[in-house]
């Protein structure tokens, strides 16, 4: 398959994937009870969508046609999983997919508010942020790191992401005003 | 009290929300678009508090630990551009023309790194039974040392500057690297061995400034009685004492400056400071000690019948393509069979090792019975994490009950077994374990102990590096399930099915030791495994 394939072809796949891939991945996540899971599907979501990209009409919306891929490999998985007891409902989950993809736009500007409402932040809040997010540690485990209980933890968190939400929620205004 | 919908989306969000709260979220968010709205904008939250944590911990993994927290060894800086989205995508593009598996990144990371400048002014080649002052920094042999103090309370050490020059300082000293070219010795006695391309190597003392022509020769600063002693052994040295002249030095000349004065020294002392030729010996003998301890240690371990199965990869000739299995309970198919991995120094000179780089490097195994859980531990010294998954030991293929244990490409080490999702039906499930980021820049190269211990019955799952819990996880609902192997392989995955996208996950690096208990082993045994058999 890749062996045979126009090297143009690859150029055009990587940059429309790459360039859509946060979207995605965001879309994927709403759909997953955890990250690890998001991980798992987006490989599978690109390996489908470079076997299908000849399907791919050059005209349309490439985040649409991704999109449906990544909402299947979703739900094979989640259905190969089908004892993890955090799944959502059908009706759910076609509910999410469905705004996600209406939304997707708006919460890509999102991402790029939050980059920058993120950098505002001071050095000892990005790094309790920085620890939270690491990949592959727990949240009780960072907050004894950090000396705090669990609870107090959790709180600051808490507060940090409500106000770098609302801080982004300003600068999409302000962009748009 | 009920919680409000915020906080169910929280627990949703982490990860830690409970089946009852799971069923009354689900409920709300059917009923409520605000709801599902806050919820993308909270996973949309989540993404990029992920992306940028993950960047950060993937470059921070690529600085020294010494670097990081110790403020007296000034760190090795590496220069970092700004993330170029571009070379990212050439990357991907270059990846997919030389038709191996597509993989996408959320992060440029790999780009990131290729921007990487070392800004180091030396190498610490060797230490020996070495302490540092007040507790700070730690160096270990093979780390890059930037500009800044070198503090040695007792012990010797070996440093190579970039620029050609050795120095071998005997503790307590206290020195300054100042550049690849320079160096200040504030305290102690250091040797030099100055190569021809080194020429003009610089050591400041408070008494004086020496400038190398190409030579070997000592110095020796007291500063209680505010003293600097130069030794030349061999070659031209010329000596700036502050407020005199300079003065030329050859072999056998020597000069001490103190209070009193300037004074000739008419007969070097050799032997008062330590040379290249003593600190080889002295390495040797004690790596002698520490293989004898081993092997010594090791046979009682052979006697334990809860071990399945213990490869210790030495070899009885260049081409030896059996991996012997010393496990008490030997029977022949345990034997391993090496293909492609080569044989190389493992952690001491007469121990061997197995060295996995080509991906086609790999040791197969076979292993029958049916257990209630497993120990695999290792003496690893991992060169460089190249693919999403590097092999340590899997299954060939992923039946209910075959472990699979790899490390990740972030460096986290991932610990997994299948499971049947019930017993009545064929569908294969699996439960993966993970530790934090184990593997960085700071312990490439270098020989680990790397083990986990898995309870079929508990559903728990410990992992450790040298010797230190770093992980455990117990699932609360396990049922009682069991490990089974079949045909394995160490250091690659074997024949995995067919049209299985990620097949290449050969490891990079060497394995000295592999060890497979029956069952899990505590953490105060691992202790003992790590500490019989570590370098030095």
């Amino acid at each position: 398959m890749t062996d045979s394939a126009p090297p143009e072809k690859y150029e055009t796949f990587v940059r429309l994937f790459v360039s859509h891939e946060a979207r995605l991945r965001g879309f994927v996540r709403t759909l997953m009870p955890h990250w690890d899971a998001v991980d798992e599907v987006m490989q599978e979501t690109s390996l489908v969508a470079w076997r299908k990209f000849d399907q791919f009409d050059p005209g349309s919306n490439f985040m649409a046609w991704a999109a449906a891929i990544a909402r299947f490999e979703s739900l094979k998985h989640l259905r190969r999983k089908s004892r993890e007891r955090l799944v959502f409902n059908d009706d759910i989950l076609d509910l999410l997919a469905e705004e996600s993809l209406e939304e997707s736009e708006v919460l890509e500007q999102q991402r790029a508010a939050l980059g920058s409402c993120l950098e505002k932040l001071d050095a000892r809040q990005k790094h309790l942020l920085q620890m939270a997010y690491q990949p592959g540690v727990k949240f009780h485990e960072v907050a004894a790191e950090a000396g705090k209980s669990t609870q107090a933890f959790y709180k600051t968190i808490q507060r940090l992401r409500a106000s770098l939400l609302s801080c982004a929620e300003r600068q999409m205004k302000q962009a748009g005003a | 009290m009920k919680k409000s919908p915020e906080s169910l989306l929280h627990d949703w969000l982490h990860g830690e929300i409970s089946a009852e709260d799971f069923e009354r979220l689900q409920e709300m968010l059917r009923g409520c678009s605000e709801l599902r709205k806050r919820l993308r904008h909270e996973v949309n939250l989540d993404l990029v508090l992920r992306d940028h944590a993950c960047l950060d911990a993937s470059l921070r993994s690529w600085i020294p630990d010494s670097a990081q927290d110790n403020k007296i060894l000034m760190p090795v800086r590496f220069l970092q551009r700004p993330r170029v989205a571009w070379a990212a995508a050439a990357a991907l593009a270059a990846m997919l023309a030389a038709g191996l598996f597509i993989r996408f990144q959320t992060n440029p990371v790999v780009a990131a790194r290729q921007e990487e400048m070392n800004q180091g002014s030396a190498i610490l080649t060797r230490v020996m039974n070495a302490t540092w002052q007040n507790g700070g920094s730690q160096p270990r042999s093979g780390d890059t040392l930037g500009t800044g103090l070198f503090q040695l309370a007792g012990g010797l050490a070996q440093i190579e500057f970039f620029s050609g020059a050795t120095l071998l300082v005997d503790g307590p000293a206290e020195l300054e690297i100042l550049s690849p070219w320079e160096a200040r010795c504030h305290s102690g006695k250091i040797r030099l061995r100055v190569p021809p391309p080194a020429r003009g190597f610089k050591i400041h003392t408070p008494e004086m400034q020496i400038e190398d022509l190409g030579t070997e020769f000592a110095v020796e600063v007291d500063p209680e009685e505010s003293s600097t002693e130069v030794h030349v052994f061999e070659g031209e040295v010329h000596a700036q004492p502050t407020d005199s002249d300079l003065v030329v030095l050859h072999d056998g000349e020597g000069l001490r400056r103190c209070p009193a004065g300037l004074k000739a020294i008419n007969t070097v002392r050799p032997e008062d400071f330590i040379c290249l030729e003593r600190m080889d010996a002295m390495t040797q003998s004690r790596a002698k000690s520490r293989f004898s301890a081993w092997k010594e240690w090791k046979k009682q371990y052979c006697e334990d019948d809860r071990v399945l199965a213990s490869y210790t990869f030495q070899r009885s000739c260049n081409w030896e393509r059996a991996a012997g299995n010393d496990a008490s309970t030997t029977v022949s198919f345990c034997t391993g069979g090496i293909v492609g991995a080569r044989w190389t120094q493992g952690r001491w000179p007469e121990k061997d090792a197995l060295e996995f780089k080509r991906p086609g490097d790999r040791v197969r195994i076979r292993l029958s019975g049916v257990y209630e859980g497993l120990t695999f531990a290792c003496w690893i010294k991992v060169d460089g994490l190249d693919r999403k998954y590097n092999a340590l030991l899997l299954t060939d293929g992923y039946e209910p009950g075959e472990p699979h244990w790899q490390i990740l490409e972030d460096g986290r080490v991932m610990f997994s077994v299948a499971y049947a999702i019930a017993p009545d039906r064929q569908e294969v499930a699996d439960k993966v374990y993970y530790t934090p980021v184990i593997f960085n820049h700071s312990n490439l190269g270098r020989w680990h102990h790397l083990a986990v211990t898995y309870d079929a019955v508990k559903g728990e799952t410990t992992h450790y590096f040298d010797g230190k819990q770093v992980s455990r996880e117990t699932l609360p609902d396990q049922q009682r399930r069991h490990v089974i192997y079949g045909s394995c392989e160490i250091g690659n995955w074997g024949l995995p099915a067919e049209g299985h996208e990620f097949p290449v996950r050969n490891l990079n690096g060497c394995i000295d030791e592999f060890v497979i208990y029956k069952l899990p082993l505590q953490g105060t045994e691992m202790v003992t495994l790590y500490q019989a058999g570590k370098q030095d």
